[in-house]
């Protein structure tokens, strides 16, 4: 299997003085106790965590929270940080360790409707033989936020984990093996959960994606 | 041995190798099949990620504002809680057992000593005016005085036979 594709850069928020400072040696810094290495991190890492957080929830105020925690977590646990993957693997399955578990617990609060990852094949047609829905409403007459709130709607029938899994590898561009250290679950689960997300997302927002 | 899923995965995002790929797609029934649902997955893949873009986060001077304030409060918290969690920690199940061994040994010893340092329990003061108590062999020759106690019932029972008459001084107080 190919692993050694390379990621795209990562986009950080520091300042150019303070990206110069290896992300390794914020971390030793940190773990020796200096918040202001570890604000650095947060600066490098705070938007892709929010947005990551606010994929899997839909909601801005319990991205926010949730992003606090994880971040908080993060630094009560940075000196068992042993630098065996990098820190931004690590990070991620602290964000998703805490996303999953407030979206379990939010899961049994309410209706129980959600998270149906069961996809019905026969209701998948080859893409051959797909065509835009007739009623499907033309790309002009979409508006973004309708788009979004589709892909929100469609995102929040998947489990957490499966959201979890389509998110890391579609919009983080993370390796499979990245996403297996981020879930702590095998490669092979990871491969798996891949397969079931896509096909619900495909199942759900094909006339939408077909006509953007 | 890769499940279907996995392969098919695989497949969709280009992470076999040469010779993986080539078997898979011989196994596959309907190719061009396939290959329009491996176009969908790739359409799929581009549509989310132009869409679900990083949403940028408002007021992020307040969000490390926040954080810092709570890593400041979970910084001087442990802090404060440290003896009764050194504490804690210090019971092991080793050092647990080896406590309780060691008291139980001491209560033995203890025990010991205390009952072999208790005196003897005096007897009773009716007891004590009986055995005093003297019985004249020229006015009752064949006089015998047996006495029998039962301290758990706390009874006595003074067994006289032979005596004509008891002893002037004797009386109970």
């Amino acid at each position: 299997m190919n692993r050694g594709r390379a990621r795209p850069k990562m986009d950080t928020e520091a300042t150019a003085a303070e990206a110069d400072v290896p992300e390794l040696d914020l971390v030793r810094q940190a773990q020796a106790g200096d918040t202001e290495a570890f604000d650095q991190l947060v600066s490098r890492f705070r938007t892709r965590v929010f947005g990551m957080i606010y994929n899997m929830v839909h909601n801005e105020q319990d991205a926010w929270d949730l992003a606090q925690d994880s971040f908080l977590k993060a630094w009560k646990s940075i000196a068992r940080f042993r630098g065996q993957s990098s820190f931004y693997t690590w990070m991620y399955r602290i964000v998703m360790n805490v996303t999953i578990d407030a979206l379990r617990k939010k899961q049994v609060k309410g209706s129980g409707a959600e998270f149906n990852d069961e996809v019905q094949l026969k209701e998948i047609e080859p893409a051959s033989r797909t065509v835009p829905h007739g009623d499907a409403l033309p790309h002009e007459r979409i508006e973004q936020k309708e788009i979004r709130g589709r892909i929100d709607a469609a995102i929040a029938q998947l489990s957490p984990e499966h959201r979890a899994v389509i998110l890391m590898k579609e919009i983080e561009d993370m390796q499979y093996h990245e996403i297996a250290e981020s879930l702590g679950c095998s490669i092979g689960t990871v491969m798996s959960r891949l397969f079931y997300a896509r096909k619900k997302l495909q199942n759900l927002l094909r006339d939408v994606y077909e006509n953007v | 041995m890769k499940t279907f899923e996995e392969k098919w995965t695989a497949w969709i995002d280009g992470e076999l190798s040469d010779a993986e790929r080539a078997e898979f797609e011989a196994s596959l029934e309907d190719r061009a099949a396939a290959e329009a649902e491996k176009d969908q997955a790739h359409k799929l893949g581009a549509f989310l990620k132009e869409q679900l873009q990083p949403r940028a986060m408002g007021n992020e001077e307040f969000f490390h504002h926040q954080l810092r304030e709570r890593m400041a409060a979970e910084t001087n918290e442990p802090a404060q809680s440290r003896p009764s969690q050194t504490r804690e920690s210090w019971w092991t199940i080793r050092r647990l057992l080896w406590t309780g061994a060691t008291s139980l040994a001491l209560f033995a010893i203890c025990t010991f000593f205390v009952m072999r340092e208790q005196p003897e329990p005096e007897p009773s003061q009716y007891l004590t005016q009986i055995l005093n108590a003297r019985v004249d062999s020229n006015v009752s020759p064949n006089a015998t005085v047996s006495i029998f106690q039962t301290k758990q019932d706390r009874v006595t029972v003074l067994w006289v036979d032979g005596l004509k008459s008891l002893p002037s001084d004797y009386a109970a107080k």
